[in-house]
């Protein structure tokens, strides 16, 4: 995964902020994002170290130096208790969920590997995160959690969706940011707008 | 107080350049748009001296609708040829055939005698082609498209009467060649025959006008009036063809019709306003909002028009 390598080397998408690209709304929300990471308010230490452990797994960001901060956006939303507005069958309600799942996985660590996710080796971590994707974990820790749903759409949505929230990310995939208040002209295949990532072999 | 509005309000009092949320300074928009408009159509016909005989005013008239509409023709495709990243290298066709038309076509409004001349008339002859094969091309293009003649691609494919402006382009400057040099027989039926293909040209711009404003949503009520008043025109210069007497009705409505294509410009400079970001995304919306070159269209076809009517009546000044 580590080989994974942007079409966009050269790109920085931040150089849209003064562009008419980008409007107040938009610089104000970015710089929130850029310069005011929340601190610690819900999860517990322990919780947090974990969650930090797991999203280091699937959004894996060895090459940077400053990588993208997932962990304090996920405890800002428990902290604000800001839900998405929908539950999925069985899920308890989102605070509840995320502590009971992030418990689960740190007691049945300790439990099957002797010694806390945090302290496993890449690979160990890999097959149980693999386990709770396929769910086949034990009721022990889990009891009526809908496993696989915790993971897919919780934990992997929401470490997912707020790495792809920061600028570094956009300009890694070359995104513009918000369509707002320039959005897209040319929308076919294989068409690009001016004001867009240039991929650099084209 | 919802917070988008107290949003609103602040800008509005700050006096920031976001675009109006109401249809409330429309009305005031659209009169002082027409007026300004109708202001510049009088300078123009003021400043406009054809000389000679009716034909020879109707030639120059001609001339004159045809350089207009390769005007307009050559900056709308060169916009739209250029938002679709001249994809097609014949898509470099339409807007260079377009310039040279309107060299041609200039040449004529003053000089009308020179049309039988070899140079102007092979321009006149290419832009003519070029419009039938453009035609072509853009109902090629809608037909490859998934849907094939469905209102989508109707909508955003390339628009398929566009080009024909090319074709009537050619025909009004051979027409004023013929009107000039042709047998008598031809110089007296030419006019007749000439007003029909005016009236031909108004209803199929109108036509294209209509398709894109139902686009839009006729979401301006100005976006009403080059589907009605053209369209009216069209009628009166169809009759009089067949009835002198009708020119009386067309005169004023060829003039309502050339103030439009004046005017819609600036309609489509303040339709640009309106749209997300404004002037200030201008790079975004000189393409994607209303186009600002196309509606000189009908004050090229108009200008012919107008021109034509004395002769339709046979009076001379």
């Amino acid at each position: 995964m580590s080989e994974f390598q942007t079409p966009y080397p050269s790109y920085d998408v931040l150089d849209k902020w003064d562009s008419p690209s980008w409007n107040d709304q938009t610089r104000e929300t970015v710089a929130r994002r850029l310069d005011e990471v929340p601190k610690r308010e819900f999860l517990t230490a322990k919780q947090w170290s974990l969650l930090e452990a797991i999203s280091a797994r699937l959004m894996p960001q060895p090459d940077r130096e400053e990588p993208v901060p997932i962990v304090p956006w996920i405890d800002d939303r428990l902290n604000k208790d800001r839900r998405p507005g929908y539950r999925y069958a069985g899920m308890p309600p989102m605070r509840e969920a995320w502590a009971r799942g992030l418990n689960a996985i740190a007691a049945e660590c300790t439990d099957r590997f002797g010694k806390p996710f945090e302290e496993l080796s890449s690979e160990e971590q890999d097959t149980y995160l693999t386990d709770l994707q396929n769910g086949e974990v034990s009721d022990r820790f889990w009891g009526d959690m809908p496993v696989q749903c915790f993971f897919s759409e919780l934990l992997l949505k929401d470490v997912l969706e707020i790495y792809y929230s920061h600028p570094v990310a956009w300009s890694e995939i070359g995104f513009g940011g918000p369509a707002s208040p320039r959005g897209y002209v040319r929308t076919g295949f294989d068409e690009r707008d001016p004001w867009e990532a240039e991929p650099a072999d084209v | 107080m919802h917070p988008w509005a107290a949003v609103s309000v602040q800008a509005a009092m700050l006096g920031t350049s976001q675009p109006e949320p109401s249809r409330r300074p429309l009305m005031v928009v659209a009169a002082t748009t027409l007026a300004t408009a109708a202001g510049i159509g009088w300078l123009l016909q003021r400043a406009w001296k054809p000389k000679g005989d009716i034909n020879h005013r109707a030639a120059q008239a001609l001339g004159a609708g045809a350089a207009i509409l390769c005007a307009s023709v050559a900056l709308d495709s060169a916009l739209e040829h250029y938002r679709g990243e001249f994809k097609n290298r014949a898509m470099f066709v339409g807007p260079t055939v377009a310039f040279l038309g309107l060299g041609a076509a200039t040449y004529i409004a003053f000089r009308p005698d020179r049309v039988k001349d070899q140079l102007p008339r092979i321009a006149l002859i290419a832009v003519g082609a070029t419009g039938l094969i453009g035609i072509g091309f853009h109902t090629y293009n809608i037909l490859k498209r998934p849907g094939e003649l469905d209102a989508l691609n109707l909508f955003y494919a390339a628009p398929v009467g566009a080009p024909a402006a090319l074709t009537l382009a050619g025909l009004y400057g051979l027409i004023a060649g013929e009107l000039l040099d042709g047998s008598s027989a031809i110089r007296t039926q030419l006019p007749k025959l000439t007003a029909g293909l005016i009236a031909f040209s108004l209803l199929g711009t109108a036509a294209e006008a209509g398709l894109l404003h139902f686009r839009g949503a006729f979401q301006d009520p100005a976006m009403y009036a080059p589907v009605t008043i053209p369209p009216l025109a069209a009628v009166a210069v169809g009759a009089a063809a067949l009835s002198p007497r009708a020119a009386l009705v067309a005169e004023p409505l060829l003039k309502a019709t050339a103030v439009l294509g004046i005017a819609g410009p600036i309609f489509h400079a303040y339709g640009i306003h309106r749209n997300m970001g404004g002037w200030h995304n201008w790079s975004q919306m000189i393409l994607q909002g209303p186009p600002l070159p196309a509606p000189p269209a009908f004050l090229g076809i108009a200008a012919a028009g107008i021109g034509l009517l004395p002769a339709l009546q046979g009076r001379e000044q």
